[in-house]
């Protein structure tokens, strides 16, 4: 996966949040159906998210948006990038 | 809208995302009056069932699978699509669609309402939990929503039963289709759409409003839809590809374009409709419970906990049931044996009907205890949180969360597990985790290792543990290893791809409806039975047949005539040990005694010889009946299967040709190893042929894994001869 380059104060991607922490999301940037897939399940630019907690073994993560709790791998998260809030 | 006749059950699908309670309304509305197939082609199960209606009249029930989007993500979802725009050959769009939402959670669930609301067919939708809704102090503004999508809303509880009269007075009314539409394509993809809209096909079972999203639908296609591919024109369907990689360039993010716009609709129709109490609406019992059930040390060991009560009670629950069941068996066997006269008939039906269905029916006692837990532990929501946990340790072999648990349940055994794969999502992930599930050592290969650990691993202690519990142990974890190697080549070959996509909801806790949780052991035990069931009375008739003829053979007529003189002097230990040398006598005269033989030059090179040959062949029935089969080949009583003895003869037996001991404790070995890997249970077979719905699957299965036994048996056998441990 391409790393883009970015200046700090634009935010970073959700699997960098710690837990408690929320944010708001700028864009989902993975392949178009696996993009479309999380925009259907919620995870759409604009929406505030929470990332509640991480499993034991430290991936996935719990993230809350629209009053859904989902899991998402570290993997997903990656390409989902957010102003944190 | 034309009535279909009045002779004829309306039709009438159950529609709604996963987690809405949609299998807990058809439950409440068919009762036990439901019937379980597959979608033809397919490994997704059609729900039926009927439903009779205040007005007299039936209505026929489908209950379709849980579904986020009609841009379908899983062969499930691919299913609910066809049939809701009129493209599953086999099963006719519904007269009327009962769309399920959770009430307290609209903002989400109302997705795909729109979506098929759009597709303009007659819809109720349907608030379900409206119940938890009070109690968290919404209330939802019913006439408003009506107002706003254009179809009739109830409120209901599926659970508790309330609101079901009014729902089901509303299932026989004519619903006039919604005419709103809740989603804007930017121009210049109107017009692409519209284009496309021209070449779909006219179909009757399409409505006009639809025709637009069998044109979305072309224009989104991966190349993996089978029903476009069958009822679109190739031609218009390359274009369709043509016009989408046009868009790829040109306008990116053309493929989520409309997602947005929906979710736009559905936060003015909440704010509109829904008036929540004030303040942040987290849920404080669903964060207690998650902060310990999912802590990052409680988690893992309230769930290995968990998991051990579950695995030690299919284990033990189901033990004296299965007793019971075969004394049963062996009682009903005895029964109509001493009732018919002696001959072949009588053997056909005591030997191979009757213990053909005892074996069906002993596996049922497991089945239903692992689904009673898994329907709890899936209702409550637990499941997912399980999922959630274990998903780091599966993904090291490319498979998810939700695998862990079917492995899991192989140990006991292999096909309640391939049967709860059910809950994997991926259709990769699930194929692969049936491939792998029978590699797990399952109860039935326990007295085949107690037996030959028992006669070929000396009793001696190595620092903690002994010999015998090291082997065993190594046996348990060389089946691992093989389940963990063949995954991996799996999803590197013939299941590669797919979405690589793993997001997972993770359900608010609920109590489980008791209701639905019988109705689900009572279905999966019944299914078993009725497609497996037949599969395995068949095979056990067959090695019935194998074991007991031809009959007579100049060895057993010699043995048979000195019984008659013996019989004459009333000595019965002496008779004994001739009846027991007839049946020995028998069986190496039969087609399965031939085939030992025949097949010894195969399974020489590992150390076997005929005898174990012939216990090869009758563990196809269940591995465990090797132990029996040995019994039987060693002149020992068939019915008593003391091991002690028999311990003792395996290792004193003597190869007639050499004068030598037959087995080393290296055939020994070589012998557990096959039994690790060796595709021998052919009920396996039978429930893996259900649940992928070919035969294709079972047939690599039983390829698979006899070659990896035999390559690795032969290594172990030679390999330890040639350090010198064959002696």
């Amino acid at each position: 996966m391409k790393r883009r380059v970015r200046a700090p104060q634009m935010g970073c991607t959700l699997d960098q949040l710690a837990a408690g922490e929320r944010a708001v999301i700028d864009s989902v940037d993975c392949p178009p159906v696996i993009a479309r897939r999380l925009m259907e399940l919620g995870v759409l630019p604009g929406t505030e998210v929470e990332v509640i907690r991480r499993a034991p073994l430290g991936d996935p993560m719990e993230i809350a948006l629209r009053g859904v709790h989902l899991s998402l791998r570290k993997s997903e998260a990656r390409h989902i990038d957010v102003t944190p809030s | 809208m034309s009535r279909p006749p009045e002779s004829a059950p309306r039709r009438i699908a159950i529609l709604g995302n996963p987690n809405a309670g949609k299998s807990t309304l058809f439950n409440a509305l068919t009762g036990l009056r439901q019937k379980v197939a597959n979608y033809p082609g397919v490994t997704v199960e059609k729900k039926t069932g009927f439903c009779d209606l205040p007005n007299g009249r039936r209505a026929e029930v489908i209950d379709l699978p849980g579904s986020y989007s009609l841009q379908p993500a899983s062969p499930d979802e691919m299913v609910v699509r066809d049939v809701l725009l009129g493209l599953q050959s086999d099963t006719p769009p519904p007269d009327l669609i009962i769309f399920v939402v959770d009430a307290t959670n609209l903002d989400r669930h109302l997705y795909l309402a729109l979506q098929v609301i759009e597709l303009g067919r007659p819809l109720i939708l349907a608030l379900n939990m409206m119940d938890a809704a009070d109690v968290q102090g919404l209330h939802i503004d019913i006439a408003a929503l009506e107002r706003q999508l254009g179809v009739p809303v109830i409120g209901i509880s599926a659970a508790k039963g309330t609101g079901l009269d009014v729902l089901r007075d509303l299932m026989t009314r004519d619903v006039e289709p919604s005419l709103r539409h809740f989603r804007e394509w930017p121009s210049h993809l109107q017009r692409v759409i519209e284009r496309l809209e021209q070449r779909v096909p006219r179909l009757p079972t399409v409505p006009d409003r639809a025709r637009r999203d069998v044109a979305v639908a072309m224009l989104l296609d991966q190349g993996e839809d089978d029903a476009l591919a069958q009822h679109v024109s190739a031609d218009a369907l390359a274009d369709a590809h043509l016009l989408a990689r046009r868009l790829d360039e040109f306008s990116p993010g053309w493929r989520s374009g409309d997602v947005a716009g929906r979710y736009e609709a559905i936060t003015a129709l909440v704010a509109e409709a829904v008036n929540a109490p004030a303040g942040d609406r987290k849920d404080a019992r669903r964060e207690a419970i998650d902060r310990v059930l999912t802590h990052r040390i409680f988690g893992p060991i309230i769930f290995v906990v968990l998991m051990g009560a579950v695995f030690q009670s299919v284990f033990a629950w189901a033990q004296p049931l299965m007793d019971l069941i075969d004394w049963g068996m062996r009682a009903v066997g005895n029964g109509i044996g001493s009732a018919m006269p002696e001959g072949p008939l009588r053997s056909l039906v005591v030997d191979g009907i009757i213990a053909g269905v005892g074996t069906t029916l002993t596996f049922v006692p497991q089945i239903a205890i692992l689904f009673l837990f898994l329907s709890v532990l899936e209702d409550s929501g637990y499941m997912a949180r399980a999922a959630f946990i274990m998903d780091r340790v599966m993904s090291r072999v490319g498979l998810s969360g939700r695998s862990f648990i079917p492995l899991l349940s192989s140990f006991a055994c292999a096909i309640p597990g391939i049967m709860a794969t059910r809950s994997i999502d991926s259709r990769r992930d699930r194929f692969t985790t049936i491939m792998i599930a029978p590699f797990m050592s399952c109860s039935a290969r326990l007295p085949v290792y107690a037996l030959l650990i028992g006669a070929f691993v000396p009793n001696r202690w190595v620092g903690f543990v002994t010999l015998p519990g090291i082997t065993l142990f190594a046996m348990y974890f060389l089946g691992i290893v093989a389940a963990v190697v063949v995954a991996w080549a799996l999803k590197r070959t013939v299941l590669a791809g797919g979405l690589p996509l793993y997001v997972m909801e993770l359900p608010p806790y609920r109590m489980p409806a008791w209701r639905s949780v019988f109705i689900t052991v009572r279905e999966r035990s019944l299914l078993f039975t009725r497609n497996a069931g037949t599969v395995i009375l068949a095979i056990t008739v067959v090695l019935w047949f194998l074991a007991s003829y031809p009959k007579g053979g100049e060895a057993v007529r010699a043995l048979e005539a000195e019984r008659t003189q013996v019989a004459a002097t009333g000595d019965t230990t002496q008779l004994r040990a001739l009846d027991n040398r007839i049946a020995s006598a028998a069986l190496e005269h039969s087609f399965a005694g031939r085939t030992g033989r025949l097949i010894e030059p195969a399974i020489e090179p590992l150390g076997f010889d005929w005898r174990i040959g012939i216990g090869l062949i009758t563990s196809l029935a269940a591995r465990e009946v090797m132990v029996s089969t040995m019994a039987t080949v060693f002149n020992l009583g068939s019915a008593d299967t003391d091991v002690q003895p028999l311990r003792k003869i395996l290792r004193e037996a003597v190869d007639s040709r050499t004068g030598k001991l037959a087995y080393s404790p290296l055939t020994g070995i070589s012998l557990m190893v096959f039994y690790v890997l060796a595709c021998q249970c052919m009920s396996t077979l039978a429930v893996v042929r259900r649940e992928t719905n070919s035969w294709r699957w079972p047939i690599a299965m039983l390829v698979m894994m006899n070659a990896l036994a035999w390559l690795a048996s032969f290594a172990v056998y030679q390999g330890g001869r040639m350090l010198g441990y064959g002696a």
